[in-house]
C-alpha cells in the first residue's frame, strides 16, 4: 500500500476536522506520513500480543480483578458510554474497539481492521475487517455495523455535537446539515460483511488516523433501536471491545467483565475491573485503605506517599504534558506596555514558585515541556524571562511605573482547580509583590465563568494552563496563540511576525526546519511579552505492587488512559507472591 | 382539620410556583453557559454546534416562554433531561438518589433525636453543674466543627487507626455507620440544646411543681410529666431539620461516596445543569412543606391546647 | 407552610424562637437579665472569648508577628516550631499570623452577614406584623417562599451570580439568611401590638413610625439579639463551606473557613493546616452558643 504525500489543502481540512473535536492533527499526520516508508508492513501489522511478564517469585493472581479510580479519575458519573454519539461522554472507552487504535506513543495501529488500502490519490479507503470481529453477544461486528454507526454519527436526528468530525466523508456534511434527504448519498458503504469502503470528498491521506480516534468507535444497532438513550446502561449494552459492562450503579460504581467474544480476548488477562465513582475530596484515602489498586494522586497525598518507604515504589509519574503561564492582557494597563510584561517575566522566581505545587510542577522557560517535540533549550530564549530581580526593575525604567510605583489596580484571574493551581497563583502574587512591588488581587472564577470572560478578553491578568492534546508544537502555539483564530482565542495579544512563523511551521514538511520556525515563534512571543511561562505540569499516580503490565512510551514513562491512548486495561494484569 | 390540611396543600402550589420563578430568574442571570462541555479538557463546541444544542435544550426561546414550557412539563412531573448526565432524565436521577439520601437522613435523624434528647435531659436535670457543662459541650462539638472536617477525621480514626469501616461507599450497613454519625452530630447538638431549654422551662412549670408536691419522685416527674411536655417544642424543629438532612448533605455524601441526592445541591449549580437545579430546589421545597405539615399535625396531636 | 407553627426555622431561628414566646416585661427586666447573665459562668466565658476575638480581629495588624502574605519558600508546610508557633502553610506563610488575620475576616463575615440579615429581616417582619392585613399576607407568603429554598444551593447560586469575594459573601449569606429573623420579628410584633401600652401610645397620638421604632421594636429585641448571636457562627460556617466548594473568599486573604477548606485535603500529610483553624472555628462556635444560650436564659423571665 502506498500513501501519497499529503498536500497542504488536505492538511487544512484535517485541521478543521480535528479542531471540531478539540484534537490537533500534527502527530496523526506525522504518523500518516511515516507510514509511506513503513508501507504495508507498518500499517497492516497486527499489534503484538501482550503476554504477562512475571518476575521471579511471582505468579499471576488467581483473581484477575483490577480496581482503579480516584484522585480525579472518574470523579463524576459518565453521561453514557456512547462515544459514537458524544465523544466526551466520559464513559469507559475499553468497552469498544475501533477500526484502528493508538499505541502508547500515540501512533495508530490496526485493531478491528486487519488491512487498510487506498486508491491512488487517497480519496477512497477500504478497510478489511477481521472475520473474528464480534459483539459481546456473539454476533458479528461487521462492516455493516461500522457503516451504520458512522452514519448515525452524521445523522442530524442523533444531534451529535461533534458530527463535523466526519465531514471528510462524501455527502456527510450535506446529510448532517439536512441538505440531503437521507444517508443514501453518504460515502460509507459496506461492500460485503467484511469490507468497508469509504469515499471521501477528495484526497485525504490522513483518513486512517481519523478512524483511530474515539469519535470513530462503533455503536450497536440492535441495542440503540431497542433501548434508545438507555442503550449504554448495564444489561442493555452490547459492545465490541475487550470488556463488557457488567454493572453500572449510577454515581457509585461500574464493573467491567472480560468480553469473551472480543477478537483479542486471549491477550486480555484481567477478568474484572471495578471503577468506583470517587469525588476528588476523598484524595488517596480509598487507595491507602486498599479499596483501590491504582489511583491518580493530588497535591494532598503525593509527598507523603513518596516519603513513606512502604509506598514510595508505588508512585509513578505519567505524561500529562501541560504548561502554567501568565497572560498579561495587552489591551489593559499596565500590561499595554511591553516593558511591564517583560519585567513580569524577569520577576517570576520560578525555582521558588514551583515549590508550593508539592511536586506537581517544574520551572518552565517556554511552552513545550522537555522531552516533547519542539522543546527548546536555547539560552537566548531562556534569557528573555530568566529570573533576575534587577533586570525586572530595570525594565520599568522610563515607564510610568518606574521603581515599582504607580501601579493601577491589578486583578489576577484564574479558574477554580485542583493540582496546586491556587498555591502556584498565590506564589506568583508573592514574587511579583516582592520584586516589582506589584500588588495583585487574585480572583478565583468558576470554570464556566472563567472561560466565558477569557474568550471575551475581559480579564486583565490571567493565570492559566494549557494541557497538550498531542505532542506537536502546532498544538502548543497555533491552537493557543495564533492571532487569526476566530473562536476560542485566549488573549488579545496579536503579533504578525509570530503568526507568520506558525503558518510556516504548519506548512513545512522538514522536521528540523519546522522546529526552527517554532523556536523563532517562541522567541518572538516572549520578546513581545505575549505570555510569561511559569511552570510545566507534572502528574502522578500510584499503583499497588500487584499491578503489572502498564505500557511505557518511548520516553520510558508509564502511560495511563487519556483521550488518545485508551488501551490500558487490556494490558494490565495482577500478580501475587508465588 | 381536613380543611386546614387542604388549605395548606393548596398554598403549596403558589409557593412552589414562586420558588420556581425565583430560581429560574437567578439561574439564568448567573454568568457561565450550560452549553460548555462537561468533561475536563473537553474543547468548546463550535458556535454552530452550540446553536444546535441550545435549540435541543430549548434555550434559544425567550425566557418567559422557556419558563412556561418548564411549568407545563413540571406539572406533569417531567423536569426534562439533565444537561450533564445527558441520557438520563432528572426524574430518573432523583428517583434513584433521593431514597438513598432519605435513608441516610432518617438514620441520622433517629440517632440525633435519641442522642440529643439524652444529652438535653441530662443537661437540664443537672443545670449549671458538671453534667450540664459536659453534655452541652459534647452536644456543641458536633455543631462546632465543620462536617467535612469531622468526616475526614472519622475516616482517619475508624478506617486507619482502628480499621473498622471502609473509607466510603454504600454497599452494606458497614458503609452506613460513618456517614450516619457524621451527619447526625450537628442536628444532635441542636436537639440537645433545644431539649435542655424546654426541659428547664417545664421543670419550673406549675404542673411539674404540683407533681413534685404530690410527692412523686424525681424520676417519674422527669419522665412522665416533664419529658412529654418538653418534647413538644422539639417536635417543631424536626420538620426543617428532616428536610435538610433527608435530602442529603453535599459534604457528607461526597466524602463518604454516598450515591445520594446531596451532591446535586452543589454539582447542579457548578455544572449549570438547569433542569437539575430546578428539580432539586423544588423537591427540597415540597419536601420541606410536607414535613412542616406533618410536624404541625403531630404538634396538634401532642398538645391538646392547639386546635386547627 | 403557614406561620402558625410557633417555631420552625433554621438552627439559629429555632433556638432563638425558644426565646420568642411573648412575655410581659417590666423596666427592671434588662437589669435583671444582665445580673443573671453575669451569674452564668458558661455564658460569661463565652462572652469573654467573643470580646477577645473581637480585639484580635481589630488589632490583627499589631498582634500578628508577620504579614499574612509573607512567604518563605524555604520552609513550606512546616509543623509548629519555635519560629512558627502554629507552623507554616503551603506557601511558607506563618499560620499563627494568618490565624489572627483570619479572625478578622471570619468575624467580619459573621457580623457583616448578620447586619444584612437584620437590615432585611427585621423591617420585613416588623412591617408584616404591625400592618397586618394584605401587606402581612403578601409578605408572609414571600417569606414562606424564601424559607423553602435549600440554603446551600441558594447561597452558591447567589455567589455564582455575584462572583467570589468578601463583600459578596456578606450579601449571599445575608440574602438567604434573613427569613428566620423576619418570622420571629413578625411573631413578636404581633404579640406586642396587642399589649395595652401600645394601645395607650396610639391613643396618645403617637405616629406610626415612632410607634413602631420606639415602642414595639425595642420590646421585640430579645429574640433578635439571640438570633444574631446564633447567626454569626452560622455565617462563619457557611463561609467555610463555600471555601470548601471553591466559591468563597479570594486568596491570599485568610479566613478560617478557607484555611479549613484548603487544609482538609492535607490532613494526613500536614495536620496543622486543618486542625488549628478548625479549633478556632469550634471555639468561636462554642463561645457564641454559650453566650447566646445565656442571653436567652437571662432575658426569659420565666427562667428564674
Amino acid at each position: 500500500m502506498k500513501i501519497p504525500r499529503i498536500p497542504d489543502a488536505q492538511l487544512d481540512l484535517l485541521a478543521e476536522r480535528l479542531a471540531a473535536v478539540g484534537v490537533g492533527r500534527r502527530d496523526f499526520l506525522k504518523v500518516a506520513a511515516g507510514l509511506t516508508a513503513m508501507g504495508a508492513a507498518g500499517f497492516n501489522a497486527r499489534p503484538a500480543a501482550a503476554a504477562p511478564k512475571l518476575r521471579p517469585g511471582e505468579k499471576l493472581a488467581k483473581d484477575q480483578h483490577f480496581r482503579y479510580g480516584g484522585g480525579g479519575w472518574y470523579q463524576n458519573d459518565p453521561s453514557s458510554h456512547d462515544f459514537n454519539k458524544d465523544l466526551y461522554c466520559s464513559g469507559v472507552s475499553e468497552l469498544w474497539a475501533g477500526l484502528m487504535k493508538f499505541n502508547a506513543d500515540f501512533q495508530p495501529v490496526l485493531h478491528v481492521a486487519e488491512k487498510v488500502t487506498a486508491n491512488k490519490d487517497g480519496s477512497l479507503w477500504t478497510f478489511a475487517i477481521r472475520k473474528d470481529s464480534k459483539f459481546s453477544d456473539g454476533s458479528p461486528c461487521s462492516a455493516r455495523d461500522f457503516e451504520w454507526s458512522w452514519k448515525r454519527q452524521m445523522d442530524p436526528a442523533s444531534a451529535n455535537p461533534y458530527s463535523s468530525y466526519f465531514y471528510d466523508i462524501k455527502g456527510a456534511e450535506a446529510f448532517n446539515k439536512k441538505q440531503a434527504p437521507d444517508a443514501s448519498q453518504v460515502g460509507v458503504v459496506a461492500k460485503d460483511d467484511w469490507t468497508l469502503e469509504v469515499t471521501l470528498e477528495g484526497p485525504r491521506g490522513y483518513f486512517p488516523v481519523l478512524s483511530a480516534y474515539l469519535a470513530a468507535l462503533p455503536a450497536h444497532k440492535g441495542s440503540v433501536e431497542k433501548y434508545g438513550d438507555k442503550w449504554t446502561e448495564a444489561g442493555n449494552l452490547v459492545c465490541n471491545g475487550p470488556f463488557v459492562l457488567e454493572t453500572w450503579e449510577h454515581n457509585k460504581v461500574m464493573v467491567l467483565r472480560k468480553n469473551k467474544h472480543f477478537f483479542g480476548a486471549k491477550d486480555v488477562t484481567l477478568d474484572r475491573v471495578t471503577i468506583p465513582i470517587i469525588p476528588g475530596a476523598s484524595g488517596a484515602l480509598p487507595y491507602e485503605n486498599n479499596e483501590l489498586d491504582m489511583t491518580s494522586l493530588g497535591t494532598g497525598d503525593l509527598k507523603r506517599l513518596q516519603s513513606n518507604p512502604k509506598t514510595v515504589e508505588e508512585v509513578f509519574r505519567y505524561p500529562f504534558p501541560g504548561t502554567w503561564y501568565l497572560t498579561p492582557q495587552v489591551t489593559k494597563p499596565p500590561f499595554d506596555n511591553v516593558k511591564v510584561r517583560r519585567a513580569v517575566g524577569h520577576a517570576i522566581d520560578r525555582a521558588n514558585v514551583i515549590k508550593v505545587a508539592q511536586g506537581f510542577a517544574i520551572p518552565a522557560h517556554s511552552m513545550i515541556p522537555p522531552g516533547f517535540p519542539g522543546a527548546t533549550d536555547d539560552p537566548k530564549i531562556k534569557a528573555i524571562q530568566a529570573f533576575d530581580p534587577k533586570a525586572a526593575v530595570a525594565m520599568l525604567k522610563g515607564t510610568p511605573y518606574e521603581g515599582g510605583r504607580n501601579w493601577p489596580k491589578i486583578v489576577l484571574s484564574m479558574r477554580d482547580e485542583a493540582y496546586g493551581s491556587k498555591p502556584l497563583a498565590e506564589a506568583v502574587q508573592a514574587v511579583l509583590l516582592e520584586h516589582l512591588n506589584m500588588k495583585t488581587d487574585l480572583e478565583v472564577l468558576e470554570q464556566r465563568v472563567f472561560r466565558e470572560r477569557l474568550w471575551k478578553h475581559d480579564l486583565q491578568f490571567v493565570w492559566i494552563r494549557w494541557f497538550m492534546d498531542y505532542p506537536d508544537p502546532h498544538n502548543e502555539y497555533f491552537d493557543t496563540f495564533y492571532g487569526k483564530k476566530t473562536s476560542g482565542k485566549r488573549q488579545a495579544w496579536v503579533n504578525d511576525a509570530f503568526d507568520k512563523e506558525l503558518e510556516q511551521g504548519r506548512d513545512t514538511r522538514d522536521v528540523k526546519k519546522r522546529m526552527t520556525h517554532y523556536a523563532k515563534a517562541e522567541e518572538l512571543m516572549q520578546a513581545d511579552g505575549g505570555y510569561v511561562p511559569v511552570a510545566w505540569v507534572v502528574r502522578y499516580a500510584a499503583a499497588k505492587s500487584s499491578v503489572r503490565g502498564l505500557e511505557k512510551n518511548r520516553q520510558g514513562e508509564y502511560v495511563v488512559d487519556g483521550n488518545i491512548y485508551v488501551d490500558m486495561l487490556p494490558h494490565v494484569y495482577m500478580v501475587d507472591k508465588a | 382539620m381536613l380543611q386546614y390540611i387542604a388549605s395548606r396543600v393548596l398554598w403549596l402550589v403558589p409557593t412552589i410556583g414562586a420558588m420556581a420563578l425565583v430560581t429560574f430568574l437567578v439561574m439564568h442571570a448567573t454568568p457561565g453557559s450550560p452549553l460548555d462541555p462537561v468533561a475536563e479538557g473537553a474543547n468548546p463546541l463550535s458556535p454552530e454546534a452550540q446553536k444546535n444544542l441550545a435549540a435541543i435544550y430549548g434555550l434559544d426561546k425567550p425566557l418567559p416562554q422557556q419558563f412556561l414550557i418548564f411549568l407545563g412539563k413540571a406539572v406533569r412531573g417531567d423536569f426534562g433531561k439533565s444537561f450533564v448526565y445527558k441520557t438520563r432524565t432528572v426524574m430518573e436521577i432523583l428517583v434513584e438518589t433521593f431514597p438513598i439520601s432519605l435513608l441516610l437522613g432518617s438514620m441520622a435523624l433517629a440517632l440525633a433525636i435519641a442522642g440529643g434528647l439524652a444529652l438535653g435531659i441530662l443537661a437540664a436535670v443537672y443545670q449549671n453543674r458538671m453534667w450540664d457543662y459536659v453534655s452541652v459541650s459534647l452536644a456543641t462539638v458536633g455543631v462546632a466543627i465543620p462536617n467535612f472536617v469531622l468526616a475526614v477525621f472519622f475516616i482517619i480514626l475508624f478506617s486507619f487507626v482502628i480499621p473498622l469501616f471502609p473509607t466510603g461507599g454504600w454497599d452494606s450497613p458497614r458503609n452506613w455507620v460513618l456517614p450516619t454519625v457524621t451527619l447526625a452530630l450537628a442536628p444532635m447538638g441542636i436537639i440537645a440544646r433545644f431539649t435542655r431549654a424546654s426541659m428547664l422551662e417545664v421543670i419550673r412549670a406549675d404542673y411539674t411543681l404540683t407533681a413534685r408536691a404530690k410527692g412523686l419522685g424525681e424520676r417519674p416527674v422527669i419522665f412522665k410529666h416533664a419529658l412529654k411536655n418538653a418534647f413538644i417544642p422539639v417536635v417543631t424543629l424536626l420538620g426543617p431539620m428532616f428536610a435538610a438532612v433527608g435530602t442529603g448533605s453535599f459534604f457528607v455524601e461526597s466524602i463518604f461516596r454516598v450515591p445520594g441526592m446531596g451532591r446535586f445541591f452543589v454539582l447542579s449549580m457548578t455544572g449549570r445543569d438547569y433542569p437539575m437545579i430546578m428539580a432539586v430546589v423544588l423537591t427540597y421545597g415540597a419536601f420541606l412543606a410536607v414535613m412542616n405539615l406533618v410536624v404541625d399535625l403531630l404538634y396538634g396531636a401532642l398538645d391538646p391546647r392547639i386546635r386547627y | 407552610m403557614a406561620l402558625s407553627t410557633p417555631a420552625s426555622g433554621t438552627d439559629a431561628g429555632a433556638l432563638a424562637a425558644a426565646a420568642a414566646r411573648p412575655t410581659v416585661r417590666g423596666t427592671s427586666l434588662w437589669r435583671d437579665g444582665v445580673r443573671r447573665l453575669l451569674r452564668n459562668r458558661l455564658a460569661m466565658a463565652g462572652g469573654v472569648v467573643i470580646v477577645l476575638l473581637c480585639l484580635i480581629a481589630i488589632f490583627a495588624d499589631v498582634l500578628a508577628p508577620l504579614p499574612y502574605t509573607k512567604t518563605n519558600f524555604g520552609r513550606l508546610n512546616e509543623p509548629p516550631s519555635h519560629d512558627y508557633p502554629l507552623g507554616t502553610d503551603a506557601l511558607g506563610r506563618d499560620m499563627f499570623s494568618r490565624m489572627i488575620y483570619g479572625a478578622r475576616v471570619s468575624m467580619l463575615v459573621g457580623l457583616g452577614a448578620q447586619v444584612i440579615v437584620v437590615l432585611i429581616g427585621v423591617p420585613i417582619g416588623a412591617l408584616s406584623g404591625f400592618l397586618g392585613g394584605r401587606v402581612d399576607l403578601a409578605l408572609t407568603r414571600f417569606v414562606d417562599v424564601m424559607y423553602a429554598f435549600p440554603r446551600l444551593l441558594f447561597v452558591i447560586l447567589v455567589m455564582s451570580m455575584l462572583g467570589a469575594g468578601l463583600l459578596n459573601i456578606f450579601i449571599a449569606i445575608g440574602l438567604t439568611g434573613w427569613v428566620g429573623i423576619a418570622r420571629q420579628t413578625r411573631a413578636q410584633v404581633l404579640a406586642i401590638k396587642e399589649k395595652e401600652f401600645v394601645d395607650a401610645a396610639r391613643a396618645l397620638g403617637v405616629g406610626f413610625g415612632r410607634l413602631l421604632t420606639r415602642h414595639v421594636l425595642p420590646n421585640a429585641l430579645t429574640p433578635i439579639v439571640v438570633s444574631v448571636t446564633f447567626g454569626i457562627p452560622e455565617a462563619i460556617f457557611t463561609e467555610a463551606a463555600l471555601s470548601f466548594i471553591g466559591v468563597g473568599i479570594n486568596p491570599p486573604t485568610p479566613s478560617w473557613g478557607q484555611m479549613v477548606g484548603e487544609g482538609q485535603q492535607y490532613i494526613r500529610s500536614y495536620w496543622h493546616l486543618c486542625v488549628f483553624p478548625s479549633i478556632a472555628i469550634a471555639i468561636t462556635m462554642l463561645s457564641f452558643t454559650f453566650f447566646g444560650d445565656g442571653v436567652r436564659d437571662a432575658l426569659d423571665p420565666k427562667m428564674k
